[in-house]
């Protein structure tokens, strides 16, 4: 009877889990214009340069979903370091037993953790993603190198972030979906290279007004597709 | 049930003594105000506090494993440096500032002479990484660190965990700076009404408050705020101070206000060391003001000071000498 009884109990525990433990992966998937971005590659935005990106990497915050305008899930303690070249870091988990229609982050970490001392796990700052010179998290890295960049090995780098006015580089970033399946949102470094005249602006290094512009322009390299 | 209030005894005296050692390990000083680093993110252990003092006088910090924390902190010189004026760091580089002195650093918002940095936990990670400093990277440090024995030790002891991070590494930092309190010098025991101040050093605590308070208030000796104080520029240097950060020409030639306590021991003095002595420092309020747009309102009307006067308040800033903090044992090189 007893042993009936556990045998029960184990079903409905699994079945529960099943049903609603069940997770949708949310995955990031960095191209050059439509081909997947992959370090050594040499690219091209004109028929004249040649671009390799050599390192990629972005801070994606304050995971949420929503149903219209209503939240319906907000993930907890939410900072993820997505490194492009690091296929485990550019997959995200929301859970599968809410309908949304909407996917909203934020690229970069917000002002109230950069002055909140040391962290740890994707937020330490032994991950590259910290500023020593002066306090702050650096959210969003894209490094290089062009034909057009007339630097020492025609490298490029632009490291963005700020979190103090007038220097504020977070990004808040809505994603409309169709359905709760699995999402794919494809970020187009190419588009994002476009803004900058790579043969006059090759570094950005500091929270500056050249960050906080090239930061606004990160949400526009964003599109949806679908497993 | 007996058994249960044995627990329940147990328990509470377990709580009583882990009270007591952190109450020990930093207390506030009486009628001080509450300090501003967050102690709930960080509680204080002494066994973290101890990693965190193995690591300030360990050179392991540094790109060659020759200079470490210690090297322009000292202890017995209010954890400065005094042979230079600016700070030195690996292969003999000479950095731009002069290395600031390390005391009650819990009651601060920002630090370095700039303000670069905005927590206590980050402070190290400035001069760890400066190629004129340490030259070294939090990522190696922490390779390193996993690599020793010793560390490997220490750190299972304060986190109860064999993995070192950067986390870990800089709270661990930090836990053995926010120790370093100052507040028993003679000024203190004064106005704790333990002791009486000298005619003298009465006059000069009455020009103090007149002349220097206003910047260098009390309890801490300085209102941990940034100005422009009147030097002339080191064109050499072109250092435009918090300026750097804020890229806002209202902080041009700014620099933090620096605490007065143990001045007799943090010489030289400014954030470019370019005074050697007390005399040169009241020389410099008293007749080398440089008028600029940013200069402090307080220092817009010239400070005059007769001779008598300057011997005075230099008998009031020597009572601001805490050898009970200099000489502190708990304070320095970690014995074996």
């Amino acid at each position: 009877m007893v042993m009936r009884k556990f045998i029960w109990m184990f079903c409905v525990l699994v079945t529960h889990n099943f049903l609603f433990s069940q997770q949708n992966k949310l995955v990031f998937h960095p191209t050059f214009f439509n081909q997947t971005l992959k370090p050594e590659v040499y690219y091209k935005l004109n028929a004249k340069d040649s671009i390799q990106i050599t390192s990629f990497k972005f801070y994606i915050s304050q995971l949420e979903l929503l149903n219209g305008r209503e939240t319906v899930w907000k993930e907890q303690s939410s900072f993820h370091l997505i490194d492009a070249f690091d296929e485990k870091t550019l997959v995200l988990s929301v859970p599968s037993n809410i309908t949304f229609t909407k996917i909203k982050f934020q690229i970069g970490i917000d002002s109230l953790t950069n002055v909140s001392g040391a962290m740890g796990g994707d937020l330490d700052p032994t991950k590259g993603m910290y500023w020593t010179w002066q306090s702050g998290y650096i959210n969003f890295k894209l490094e290089g190198n062009s034909n057009l960049c007339k630097t020492h090995h025609n490298e490029f780098q632009f490291h963005l972030g700020g979190y103090q006015q007038p220097f504020n580089c977070l990004q808040t970033v809505f994603v409309q979906v169709k359905s709760k399946a699995s999402v794919t949102l494809n970020m187009d470094v190419a588009k994002l290279l476009l803004y900058i005249q790579l043969s006059e602006l090759n570094h950005i290094m500091s929270p500056s007004k050249e960050a906080v512009e090239l930061s606004g322009k990160i949400t526009e390299t964003f599109s949806v597709s679908y497993e | 049930m007996n058994k249960k209030w044995g627990i329940a005894i147990i328990m509470c005296l377990a709580l009583c003594a882990f009270n007591i050692a952190t109450e020990h390990i930093f207390e506030v000083p009486k009628n001080w105000p509450k300090p501003i680093y967050n102690f709930n993110k960080n509680p204080l252990t002494k066994e973290k506090v101890e990693l965190g003092r193995e690591l300030f006088y360990d050179p392991i910090l540094s790109k060659n494993n020759l200079i470490s924390c210690a090297s322009c902190h000292s202890p017995y010189t209010a954890f400065t440096h005094v042979d230079h004026d600016l700070s030195h760091g690996i292969d003999d580089r000479i950095g731009t500032r002069n290395s600031p002195a390390l005391m009650n650093l819990a009651w601060h918002h920002l630090y370095m002479w700039d303000g670069a940095i905005n927590h206590l936990d980050m402070q190290a990670l400035a001069p760890i990484s400066h190629p004129d400093e340490m030259g070294e990277k939090i990522e190696s440090i922490v390779l390193k660190l996993q690599h020793s024995k010793k560390y490997s030790k220490l750190f299972l002891k304060a986190y109860g965990d064999t993995v070192i991070t950067g986390e870990y590494t800089l709270k661990a930092i930090s836990q053995f700076m926010l120790t370093l309190v100052s507040a028993n010098s003679k000024y203190d025991s004064v106005m704790r009404k333990q002791s009486h101040f000298t005619e003298q050093e009465t006059k000069g605590y009455k020009l103090f408050k007149q002349y220097c308070a206003s910047c260098h208030t009390e309890p801490l000796f300085t209102h941990t705020g940034f100005e422009n104080n009147g030097l002339a520029i080191d064109t050499t240097l072109n250092d435009v101070g918090r300026m750097r950060i804020t890229k806002n020409s209202l902080d041009s030639l700014k620099f933090k206000v620096p605490t007065l306590r143990n001045i007799e021991f943090s010489f030289p003095y400014m954030h470019d060391g370019r005074f050697k002595k007390i005399s040169d420092v009241l020389k410099h309020y008293t007749s080398g003001i440089v008028h600029s747009k940013t200069l402090a309102q307080q220092l817009q009307q010239p400070i005059l000071l007769s001779s008598n006067d300057k011997v005075d308040l230099t008998a009031f800033l020597l009572t601001l000498t805490d050898k009970a903090f200099l000489f502190n044992p708990k304070h320095s090189f970690p014995k074996k």
